[in-house]
């Protein structure tokens, strides 16, 4: 009989079981040990012990109503960052390059898309169809962009190491913010978000004994998200393309053997890096502005990256989850007690703490070192 | 037999030098591989053969020399073109996608005969389902032939060498090359791995009817299985002829048993 | 040769539904058994009265495929039919040789549909046990499953004159063959279905069917025996039929279940079980893609009736245990928890015995969390019934299955009797015994040398050509000796000790059961194979062979390095290990009166696996230990002699036919000894050992 396919219960699991369990576990164990505290009297109340670890849970448990609408916010967050880490991850595994500009690709890509609607607006056309021919000329220019960086980055810096094409993709960052700001100007614009017929407004929800403000562009962001995420996701698995994507990340010359041309498949995953930017770009634009600032929100892909581990997939979506939430509660429950704002920093806080216990991240591959 | 079997030639290489910097790997060598047979390139370690075959397959460009295949005498090619022209490989060190499961690793050298559009494959559905059917049917048929189903699930990095190198013969297979390369098909097996493996590339020939050139240091195997036998020692060649012939060859003695030079 | 007993006893010859118990829900008619007195009835009356119902099904080119009864009979009448062409007549022998796959069924099929004998040999045997086994039952055609096999066929040739036609499944390689005299069976059964439409040509196969005699010898399995040559054992249609029916019937199986074919063709087992109970019941039988995917495929298919040999329990368990080690702390937390629960309640559950409330929740979750995923793991989510045989299987192994919901019984049987004998019912299973007889069976003890004897619906009609040894096999009055020791239990349970010429006796006259002193040992997972010595000698000795995943994966938790088996077996820590065992061993046989004095006194670590190749087990992996004994001389010497170490020299022989020889120096060790509890109660304690 094989013993290559060795029976255990764990192999009737779905992978993302056991990890879930354990973090459900952790938060049990958690709450078990608060309770225990204020109930023992160890944390009287007004005490830093109870505003740290009670008050903040009794809040929660007296108006879930503001608990729901906190956690729908850090989701809505979340699933923008988990599309952004795709990005990283999309060319960490085709190329095994860490791509330092896909933040300033979301920029680049919303800026474009912003410049041409405001071009086809001189010469007379706008609304709707002047959107949707701004978008088509947008993704015109992530294809561009993706030869471009093909043929004159990663071609001439074949079989370099690794910190070469890291070093590389810094320079590509500059670039872009040159190129965007010599022609685009560098103040703030405005998504064209009614343009692209996304929604605005808010729908309330009178539930709990309160209410939770769901705005409507969130809602879409979420939906338009899962949908790409989804998509990228068969395509991995799935198709042609994906296997000879995996196929190039896991051996140059044995995909080359077989007929798979890097220098397209390269070409491929720097389009839809390009792509998955561009949305980014809508997303987060129609949120606040399109500005440089905001690709500073491209560097929350990190701690989500080692959450998730830079291969997979999942652990993007997860590993977004588990951050946008956690800084947003983070934020509301005990932001205060810090003085507030510790949004910009918590993420990496919680992805120190996975350092030192996962270092593979969630669903990395497993490090083991057999010596 | 004699030195030219009958037959069209597929690949004909003439005159070929290789070097890298100073140190010449290959210094003009000829021979040729005639449609459907199993022709052996075989030479002590250092001899050559690899580089031989990566010129072949365009992994190095030679200096000199020409290098017809199928009746077009090729310019410089880059491997995936080399591939997209009819020629597979295997290499000495198994160079697998050993994330990937022996079924998708064969479902990827079935890359180059698909052809619906990454738009088709994105919705699953229509033509590009029903290619992803018949291409699975192939690869099942090859994993059937190499006896390889039990590892189908699998992921190949867990596999042991001898089916490592049997899932890149797979894989290899999967491409229906017109000719197909074996960078040392039995380096590093046990005695029982390589009669298997003996057995399968001489049912790969019977059965496809593919040609095949193959590498071996391991004289014994090589004599028993191919039909026509190149010599090289230091990058020469140093006799060509059927195996029979290439055995009773002085030279091939001489280079076999290290007599002094 | 004995007449045939019981074909006139028992009368299988009509359809009938299910007698006695509830009915199973649905279509009656469906449900009911086919009647028939030849194989070849059974199999048309199945195509008649449940045409449409899978009958078989195979994984090939990784998809499953099926093919209902209708079809089946469709193909074997093909395929009799070309075979009819090709001149094989009734009363012909026709060699099978190759994995369970539809094609070799359909031959077996098509075989028995002319009258004439399939005689299946072992896939694996080599050249020589091939050549012997087709010479002694003069084969004149055999169908084969691959080049391998036609290869072996071909280098025999010249010792098996009589076969002139050979046909073969699976065609790689094949094609430059000389197809003189060697056909596909897919060609075959294609001219077969073409010659069966010609005019009456159907009809006249209809007649060939009819004509099939309950008396007539349906089939030869050779048995391989522990000692000589193999012998061929000439079952009759009517008496493999009647022994099906009272099983399908004892068990409630109906064309419902399944099975999956991975047991070897040539073993009675799986004429048995998968062919002889398909055929009576109707159920449906997979076969698996190959040999290696056997346990993927279980798990697949998901079978209700299922046999395996203890050996292949014991290996799921100790990979399953392999893989906990290997996990998380709270997977292997979660693991350990529920095993403990089953352990405490689980078997009580499968019995129908009260438990309290709290234990069947607990229960439950533990089926919810650990048990179902684990039995879906394995392939065992649906089945209904499964059994072990062929040795003793451990206690601990028998209850850990049990206990996890899987109704594991034990039977035992040969292949004189047509496998059963004796089978565990519903509700009365227990680790040492073996069960009762089954329906129809009759069983008698001799009471001089406590050897099993018994008569039953399946026996045997003789030993093919061997007159003389069939009559040593037989009592005056008819009943077949099994060779085996044994005795009833206060509860009417048959217990087996050993081989009746096996148990022997120490110098000074204690008991020396072997076997049951190996059977102890080898319950240890660290453990494989035990040969016991002690015949005639001052006392017990035993050759150990560990089990290299169990003992390998201690080594690697514990940091030892090691180069391989040899190496691993000899190392002092390890010694220490099995010395513990032995310890334990010897503490229980002391508490058993009747095994008291033959405790293990010294033993050691053989330094290679025991392999069949070697001619050291048999093909159904039962030790040789006669063989053994000769082939090890100096090392069974020197643990007679005193000596701490030995070296020795042993000449293998590798697949491929190559010879090499292994050599090292063993080390010897002594075993503690108790003295001998006495108990008030002697039969009493008799009665909880083992």
């Amino acid at each position: 009989m094989s013993t290559a396919e060795a029976a255990s219960p764990a192999a009737a699991l779905p992978g993302w079981v056991m990890p879930v369990a354990k973090t459900l576990a952790v938060i049990a164990g958690i709450a078990a040990l608060i309770f225990a505290l204020v109930a023992s009297g160890i944390a009287p109340k007004g005490s830093w012990a109870h505003k740290i670890l009670a008050a903040p849970f009794i809040e929660m448990r007296e108006m879930p109503d503001l608990l729901v609408q906190t956690l729908w916010e850090g989701a809505v967050a979340g699933i923008l960052y988990a599309l952004i880490a795709l990005g990283f991850v999309l060319i960490f595994k085709a190329s095994g390059v860490f791509n330092f500009a896909q933040g300033i690709m979301v920029v680049f890509a919303g800026l474009t898309l912003v410049g041409t609607y405001e071009l086809l607006g001189r010469v007379g056309l706008t609304g709707m169809p002047a959107a949707y021919l701004a978008l088509l000329v947008t993704l015109g220019v992530m294809a561009l962009l993706a030869v471009s960086v093909e043929r004159f980055v990663l071609r001439p810096l074949v079989n370099q190491p690794d910190i070469i094409l890291f070093m590389a993709t810094f320079g590509l960052t500059y670039l872009l913010i040159g190129i965007g700001e010599s022609i685009f100007g560098g103040n703030p614009k405005v998504m064209i978000t009614s343009q692209l017929g996304l929604p605005r407004g808010a729908i309330d929800l009178n539930i709990l004994g309160g209410r939770v403000t769901l705005q409507k562009i969130d809602i879409a962001a979420a939906v338009i998200a899962t949908l790409m995420i989804i998509a990228l996701a068969i395509f991995f698995q799935k198709t042609r393309i994906g296997r000879a994507l995996r196929a190039v990340a896991d051996s140059h010359k044995a995909a080359l053997s077989v007929g798979i041309s890097l220098n397209q498949i390269w070409m491929i995953v720097w389009f839809a890096a390009g792509v998955v930017a561009l949305v980014t770009g809508i997303m987060w634009g129609a949120r606040s502005d399109v500005s440089f600032g905001l690709q500073t929100i491209a560097l929350k892909a990190l701690p989500v990256l080692i959450l998730g581990g830079f291969t997979s997939v999942p652990g993007a979506i997860i590993g977004g989850l588990i951050i946008g939430i956690g800084e947003k509660i983070g934020e509301f429950y005990w932001g205060p007690l810090l003085g507030g704002a510790i949004e910009s920093w918590l993420a990496y806080v919680i992805a120190l703490g996975f350092l030192v216990f996962r270092p593979q991240g969630l669903f990395g591959d497993k490090i083991i070192e057999r010596i | 037999m004699s030195t030219a079997l009958p037959g069209e030639t597929l690949l004909a290489v003439e005159n070929v030098s290789l070097r890298f910097g100073g140190v010449r790997a290959i210094s003009d060598v000829s021979f040729d591989v005639v449609k459907g047979e199993i022709r052996a390139i075989i030479g002590p370690n250092g001899a050559g053969k690899t580089s031989m075959l990566n010129c072949i397959n365009g992994f190095y460009h030679p200096q000199e020399g020409a290098i017809t295949f199928k009746g077009v005498k090729r310019p410089k090619v880059k491997p995936h073109e080399a591939a997209v022209g009819g020629i597979a490989r295997t290499f000495q060190n198994v160079a697998l996608f050993k994330g990937m499961t022996t079924l998708d690793n064969i479902m990827v050298g079935r890359t180059l005969k698909m052809h619906r559009s990454f738009f088709w494959h994105l919705f699953r559905n229509g033509p590009a389902m029903t290619e992803e059917i018949e291409h699975r049917r192939k690869v099942e048929q090859i994993i059937d032939f190499l006896e390889i189903e039990h590892i189908r699930k699998t992921p190949v990095g867990k596999l042991p060498y001898g089916l490592q190198k049997r899932v890149e013969l797979g894989r290899a297979l999967a491409m229906e090359p017109d000719l197909l390369l074996l960078d040392e098909p039995m380096a590093g097996m046990n005695l029982e791995e390589k009669e298997d493996m003996c057995r399968f590339i001489l049912d790969v020939n019977n059965t496809y009817g593919t040609t095949i050139a193959l590498i071996e240091h391991d004289m014994g195997v090589v004599m028993d299985l191919s039909d026509r036998v190149v010599v090289l020692e230091y990058g020469r060649k140093i006799a060509d002829g059927t195996p029979d012939a290439v055995k009773k060859d002085q030279t091939v003695i001489d280079a076999y048993l290290g007599v002094a030079h | 040769m004995p007449p045939f007993t019981d074909a006139g006893s028992n009368p299988h010859g009509v359809c009938h539904d299910r007698e006695g118990g509830p009915e199973p829900p649905g279509d009656l008619a469906a449900r009911a058994q086919v009647g028939g007195d030849t194989f070849g009835k059974l199999l048309a009356g199945n195509a008649r009265i449940r045409g449409p119902r899978p009958a078989m099904r195979f994984k090939d080119n990784g998809i499953w495929a099926s093919w209902t009864w209708a079809e089946v009979y469709a193909e074997a009448r093909g395929l009799a039919a070309g075979l009819q062409k090709l001149g094989l007549k009734r009363g012909d022998k026709i060699a099978i040789v190759g994995g369970n796959r539809p094609k070799l069924y359909w031959s077996i099929m098509a075989a028995q549909i002319l009258g004439a004998i399939p005689v299946p040999v072992y896939a694996d045997a080599i050249a020589d046990e091939l050549a012997y086994v087709l010479d002694n039952a003069e084969v004149t055609f055999a169908a084969v499953q691959d080049q391998e096999q036609v290869d072996k066929l071909i280098s025999v040739a010249d010792r098996v004159p009589r076969l002139q036609t050979i046909l073969y499944d699976f065609d790689r390689g094949l094609k430059d063959y000389d197809h003189g005299e060697l056909h596909h069976i897919d060609t075959v059964i294609a001219a077969g279905k073409a010659a069966l439409g010609e005019p009456g040509a159907a009809a006249a196969l209809d007649g060939e069917i009819a004509a099939g005699k309950g008396e007539d010898v349906s089939i030869i399995l050779y048995t391989s025996g522990t000692t000589g040559r193999s012998k061929g054992v000439m079952l009759s249609a009517a008496g493999c039929i009647n022994a099906a029916t009272d099983t399908v019937t004892f068990d409630k199986l109906n064309d419902t279940d399944s099975v999956l074919a991975y047991l070897p063709l040539a073993w009675v087992g799986d004429h048995y079980l998968n062919y002889a109970q398909a055929m009576v019941a109707g159920f449906c039988v997979a076969c698996p893609e190959s040999a290696e995917t056997a346990q993927a495929d279980l798990k697949e298919i998901g079978p209700t009736f299922y046999f395996a040999p203890p050996r292949v329990f014991e290996n799921l368990l100790t990979r399953v245990m392999i893989r906990m080690e290997d996990a998380g702390r709270l997977k292997r937390g979660m693991f350990h928890h529920f095993i403990g629960v089953a352990k405490q309640w689980g078997e009580k559950i499968l019995n129908g015995e009260s438990v309290p409330l709290a234990a069947k929740l607990s229960y439950g979750l533990g089926d919810l969390l650990v048990y179902g995923p684990l039995k879906n793991a394995l392939g065992f989510s649906n089945i209904r019934v499964a059994y072990t045989a062929g040795e003793a299987i451990g206690p601990e192994l028998f209850s850990f299955y049990r206990s996890l919901g899987l109704n594991l019984k034990q039977l035992y049987g040969q292949t004189e009797a047509f496998l059963y004998v004796t089978a565990q019912p519903d509700g009365q299973i227990r680790a040492d015994t073996v069960g009762p007889a089954t329906p129809n069976v009759d069983i008698r003890i001799d009471p001089a040398s406590g050897e099993v004897l018994y008569k039953s619906p399946g026996q045997f009609i003789g030993y093919y050509k061997e007159p003389e040894k069939t009559a040593e096999t037989m009592t005056p009055d008819g009943y077949v000796k099994t060779g085996d020791a044994g005795f009833f239990d206060a509860t009417g349970h048959l217990r087996i000790i050993d081989r009746a010429k096996d148990v022997g006796k120490l110098k000074d006259g204690a008991l020396f059961a072997p076997k049951y002193i190996e059977n102890k040992l080898k319950f240890y997972p660290n453990i494989k194979e035990a040969v016991a010595f002690g015949q005639d000698q001052d006392f017990v000795t035993v050759f150990i062979n560990i089990d290299p995943i169990a003992v390998g994966n201690w080594a690697e938790r514990n940091n030892v390095s090691y180069g391989g088996y040899q190496e691993l077996a000899g190392l002092p820590q390890v010694y220490d290990i099995i010395g513990a065992h032995v310890d334990e061993t010897n503490r229980t046989l002391a508490a058993e009166p009747m095994m008291a004095g033959g405790q293990i006194k010294r033993f050691l670590i053989l330094h290679k696996e025991l392999d069949a190749d070697d001619g050291e087990l048999t093909r159904t992996q039962k030790v040789r230990r006669g063989f053994i004994a000769e082939r090890y001389q100096p090392l069974v010497d020197a643990l007679y002699s005193g000596k701490t170490e030995q070296h020795i020299a042993t000449e293998v022989t590798f697949e491929d036919g190559r010879k090499g020889t292994i050599a090292a120096t063993v080390a010897i060790r002594d075993a503690r000894t108790y003295p001998a509890v006495v108990v008030a109660n002697a039969t009493g304690a008799m009665g909880k050992a083992a």
